[in-house]
């Protein structure tokens, strides 16, 4: 999967991203923080969603968790956000586990249902506790420091895609491709297939923790509203699907696409910003519904006619 | 896997053309600009517009009238407003552009606490001071930070005139409900009031949070209706205020004396959608548009409440009056300070003391103005003030039962 040209390519890529502080301005920074953070959640769904078939609508619960597991630690106990990331991520995959094995049972859209629930439950009870701030929320010391955050946002994705790249070639991600094309078979073969899926959902978790920990860090302000955010769980799969499910650099790719067009339309044009950016969507969907990484790998042979075929395919 | 094809590099180095286009930016001369990114569109629009039209009507007003003088040189007033779509991250990113890119002298604020808590970190991040008044969460202002100040009096105390009033009416040892919805804001006015309800001596017989956006309060009113309450104190927005009011009313939930709001009251839209239910509900207002409230550009209060509504087609309320304020903080802070230097500034704000169409705005040594909230009663479908910290108006009180009104 990862041939010599592709690693060059995306050691190539890291780099320019890495020295984006070192020539962009401060408004450049803060866009890359949040179009990095959110690569990284499409990527973490794209374990779920993408290799193993499971569509989570649930992964911003691991996000709020993230951010509320590092603001409690270094607001209610003085830790350094190193220790608080590790909170999060702690408190996150837990939930994963606990979470994960019962609802992994439940397939298709079952255990979308399921996950959407998660959300929603975790918030309610956030803004109950006390030590979570309830629903006034929790206040973290202020940073100067842009630049650093940003590195970190890049590193953490760096280091998601690599994972999912080893997973794309090892036996673990075969197994994950497996359940998903038919999980009996997979069974079958000696998948054990509860296990693979819980691993990739808590692996899935305590990326989204870290990225929500460096949120709610570089945000300065979270509330049960803003961490756990259910429209981030609709952003997280469009972006993948976007970009390419159970591909390495889809995910990636498409959710800086999508931002980057979100971004332009929010400022161009606001008042129709949502409208346009919903309207890219639905012509994503019905022109290339298999993502970007598939348009660039089948598009060139063929032109407009790939188009033609996915709508036929469509049934459309 | 990337083979990097011509129409993939198009879309990428139109897009990246289009963000740089969109963040460049300029500063005239003579000119200072005071930058804000306001709900424009999405789910808080409708109040945001006050902001929007306030802060232009307050700088026009002051460029009118010449505008200001700062160390001997006179300076226009420049508004660069955004549209954060009622999304917080977008409209942390947007100060950002307004401070770096746009080169903004100086910000205006968001309508709503939880956008002013994360927006009021770029302002500090950057020390570029920040006078907002969409804001009222004690959060804001306990968190240290120096170059951010609030015109609305701190959500704590929303309820303390209303519950001053009551006790003059003698609710001491008497039962209250409590509703509150559980947003940031929301949650500090339940936290002050719950502590001004003991320390007035009554007993909070039923204390329950909703889910903003909640449309059935039936479970909470059986709830109340049978711990047969004296009073309800309810805080939220102004939908849900609508929708308990109308379920008060069909499931005859009667308090024995009370029932007082802390937002919708005041509005027009709230008399014009309840109608005749709408009488007797108490509410409260940091501002009424009085001809008493004095103004150096507006006249006074009562002037500016008609201008207003001529030019723009609606009533202001205190979020509209509150943002002037906020401008004209800027406008008399800067020749105070003599200087454009963001610290001066900052430090000239901090001494402010002038009448307003607002009130006479004056910061804490936390950056909240500390205002009285004016209890207001709907009577007859006609909105009339009735305490202070004394009784300005007749109250109707007790509140009749649904079903013994004429």
């Amino acid at each position: 999967m990862m041939n010599k040209k592709t690693s060059i390519a995306a050691a190539i890529a890291v780099a320019l991203l890495a020295s984006v502080p070192l020539f962009g301005s401060d408004v450049v920074v803060q866009f890359g923080i949040d179009a990095l953070s959110m690569a990284t959640l499409a990527q973490a769904w794209n374990l779920m969603g993408g290799f193993t078939g499971y569509p989570s609508f649930g992964n911003s619960v691991f996000y709020g968790l993230g951010a509320y597991g590092t603001a409690i630690a270094m607001t209610k106990f003085g830790m350094p956000f190193g220790v608080g990331l590790a909170a999060g991520v702690a408190a996150a995959t837990s939930c994963a586990a606990l979470v994960g094995l019962p609802i992994l049972r439940l397939r298709g859209p079952y255990f979308a249902i399921a996950t959407l629930g998660v959300n929603g439950a975790m918030a309610e009870i956030v803004s109950n506790l006390r030590i979570a701030g309830a629903d006034v929320g929790l206040v973290l010391p202020l940073t100067r420091n842009d630049a650093s955050f940003y590195e970190l946002s890049l590193a953490l994705l760096v280091f998601c895609t690599g994972c999912v790249a080893w997973a794309a070639t090892s036996r673990f991600g075969m197994g994950l491709v497996a359940i998903r094309e038919d999980e009996a078979a997979a069974s079958t073969m000696g998948v054990n297939a509860t296990l693979y899926k819980v691993a990739a959902f808590v692996l899935a978790a305590a990326f989204t923790a870290v990225a929500g920990g460096i949120h709610a860090y570089w945000s300065t302000f979270i509330d049960p509203a803003s961490a756990f955010d259910s429209t981030l769980n609709v952003r997280m799969v469009i972006m993948c699907v976007f970009g390419g499910p159970g591909t390495v650099f889809g995910p990636v790719v498409g959710s800086f696409i999508l931002s980057a067009i979100y971004e332009v339309l929010a400022a161009q044009i606001s008042t129709a910003a949502a409208l346009l950016f919903g309207v890219v969507i639905v012509v994503a969907v019905i022109f290339m519904p298999k993502g970007l990484a598939d348009l660039v790998q089948q598009a060139p042979g063929v032109g407009w006619r790939y188009f033609v075929r996915n709508i036929r395919e469509n049934g459309i | 896997m990337f083979p990097l094809n011509r129409k993939y590099l198009t879309t990428a180095a139109m897009a990246a053309g289009a963000i740089l286009h969109a963040f460049a930016g300029a500063r005239a001369n003579d000119v200072v600009t005071l930058g804000a990114s306001v709900q424009l569109t999405g789910s808080s629009a409708n109040t945001g517009r006050y902001y929007k039209d306030a802060y232009q009507f307050a700088i026009d007003k002051i460029d009118a009238a010449g505008g200001v003088k700062v160390g001997g040189k006179t300076y226009k007033l420049a508004l660069k407003i955004l549209d954060n779509q009622s999304n917080v991250n977008l409209s942390v990113r947007q100060y950002v552009q307004l401070v770096s890119a746009d080169k903004v002298d100086f910000l205006l604020g968001p309508f709503a606490s939880n956008f002013a808590l994360s927006d009021s970190s770029v302002s500090e991040k950057y020390r570029v001071p920040m006078v907002q008044g969409g804001g009222a969460s004690s959060e804001i202002f306990t968190r240290g930070y120096n170059y951010v100040f609030g015109t609305l009096p701190a959500a704590d105390d929303y309820f303390a005139s209303t519950i001053d009033m009551l006790a003059k009416l003698g609710i001491k040892g008497k039962k209250v409900a409590l509703v509150v919805a559980d947003d940031s804001f929301d949650a500090s006015v339940a936290k002050g009031t719950r502590q001004h309800l003991l320390d007035a001596g009554t007993t909070i017989a039923v204390d329950r949070t909703y889910r903003s956006g909640a449309a059935d309060f039936s479970t909470i009113l059986t709830e109340v209706k049978a711990a047969d309450v004296d009073a309800i104190l309810w805080s939220g927005h102004e939908t849900e205020a609508l929708n308990f009011i109308r379920q008060m009313q069909s499931l005859n939930v009667n308090p024995k004396s009370f029932y007082g709001f802390t937002v919708g009251v005041p509005t027009e839209d709230f008399r014009r959608a309840l109608g005749k239910s709408a009488d007797y509900a108490f509410g409260m207002t940091p501002w009424l548009p009085d001809a008493k409230l004095k103004d150096r550009w507006f006249g006074d209060a009562a002037a500016f409440a008609k201008d207003y509504q001529a030019k723009f087609g609606y009533a202001p309320d205190y979020h509209a009056a509150s943002a002037i304020a906020d401008v004209e903080t800027f406008a008399i802070a800067l020749e105070r300070a003599g200087s454009l230097d963001p610290k001066a500034v900052r430090d000239a704000i901090a001494g402010v003391s002038f009448d307003s169409v607002y009130a006479t705005v004056k910061y804490g040594t936390n950056g909240q103005i500390a205002l009285p909230q004016v209890v207001v009663q709907v009577q007859g479908g006609k909105l009339v003030p009735v305490f202070t910290d004394h009784f300005v108006g007749k109250a109707l009180f007790p509140i009749p039962a649904w079903d013994k009104r004429p």
